[in-house]
């Protein structure tokens, strides 16, 4: 940029004036801001010196119960409408019942001589 | 111990540093002393609670981010209670001129040309005032602090493009209202 770039200088004679107003803000006024920065440096060592606040812990402890929360939720949701199918019904019927096991490997067979049986009368009556 | 020593000792400068032009940006935009000393007050401890850990090269943008925001949330928080006010009928004060730019500096070895320099300065700083907010923070981030497009479009969460046009419009109207100023 030209060194008598009217801008320029417009720019350099403002940021003169800012800092003249800058520095020359009044002992009272300097005084608040050294005590400002005096405390905003205490807190500053107090934070390194705490290892894990307690408003950490706390959000910490939300966080997880939200998500056990949203977990229970979902499980819960799962489990009400699908998890019980009727096959499993069935299972549950064999699983407890006093029958033998051999009943339920020859049921296929079973099922299939009682559909004949019905068939062969319902051909009986019709002949 | 050495560390936070020296971690401590450097944020004690940077603070030293930017209080005073904080002070006045913040001066400018309440123009009132004693929010503008809350406001500065209320983002050095958020800086220092938040961002002092971060690499020291971006502190002077992550504190006037901060300070913006806190002048921010002023704007709104007067807003609100200026409209309360209204509603209520009563008319808030307008906060008064602080009394401290009226006492002479006995210090100075020219009398006129301190006077004259406190005139323009008086001039200035009321120019800077009238400005809209954002054109008066593009301004003062831009031609003040030496802040770059990208560092001042962070600090005041909006495009580079917006920055541009704050700037070139307040740069426009100081020019106007300031004739002579630089001579």
């Amino acid at each position: 940029m030209n060194p008598k770039d009217p801008e320029k200088l417009f720019l350099e004679s403002v940021q003169d004036l800012l800092n003249q107003g800058a520095e020359d803000l009044g002992s009272q006024t300097e005084r608040r801001l050294e005590e400002f920065r005096g405390r905003a440096l205490m807190s500053a060592q107090e934070k390194h010196l705490r290892f894990f606040p307690l408003r950490r812990w706390i959000m910490v402890g939300s966080f997880a119960m939200a998500t056990l929360a949203a977990a229970g939720l979902f499980f819960w949701l799962n489990t009400s409408t699908e998890s019980l199918p009727t096959g499993q019904i069935e299972d549950l019927e064999i699983i407890t019942s006093q029958e033998r096991l051999d009943f339920y490997q020859n049921l296929d067979f079973y099922r299939w001589l009682e559909s004949k049986e019905i068939r062969n009368r319902q051909n009986g009556k019709e002949l | 111990m050495e560390s936070t020593l020296d971690s401590k000792e450097m944020l004690n400068r940077f603070l030293a540093d930017v209080e005073r032009r904080a002070f006045q940006m913040a001066k400018f935009a309440t123009r009132s002393r004693d929010d503008a000393l809350d406001l500065v007050q209320e983002a050095m401890f958020q800086f220092v609670r938040r961002y002092s850990i971060r690499p020291r090269e971006e502190w002077s943008v992550l504190f006037y981010r901060v300070l913006r925001s806190r002048i921010i949330d002023w704007y709104r928080r007067t807003f609100v209670r200026r409209k309360i006010l209204t509603w209520l009928g009563r008319p808030e004060e307008e906060d008064s001129e602080d009394p401290l730019q009226r006492m002479p500096d006995t210090g100075n070895p020219n009398p006129s040309d301190h006077v004259l320099r406190q005139e323009k300065r008086g001039v200035l700083e009321k120019a800077i005032r009238a400005l809209p907010l954002r054109q008066q923070q593009a301004f003062l981030l831009r031609a003040w602090e030496g802040m770059d497009l990208k560092q001042t479009a962070f600090i005041m969460k909006c495009s580079e493009g917006s920055v541009k046009t704050h700037y070139s419009r307040a740069v426009h109207t100081l020019r106007g209202l300031l004739e002579g100023i630089q001579t």
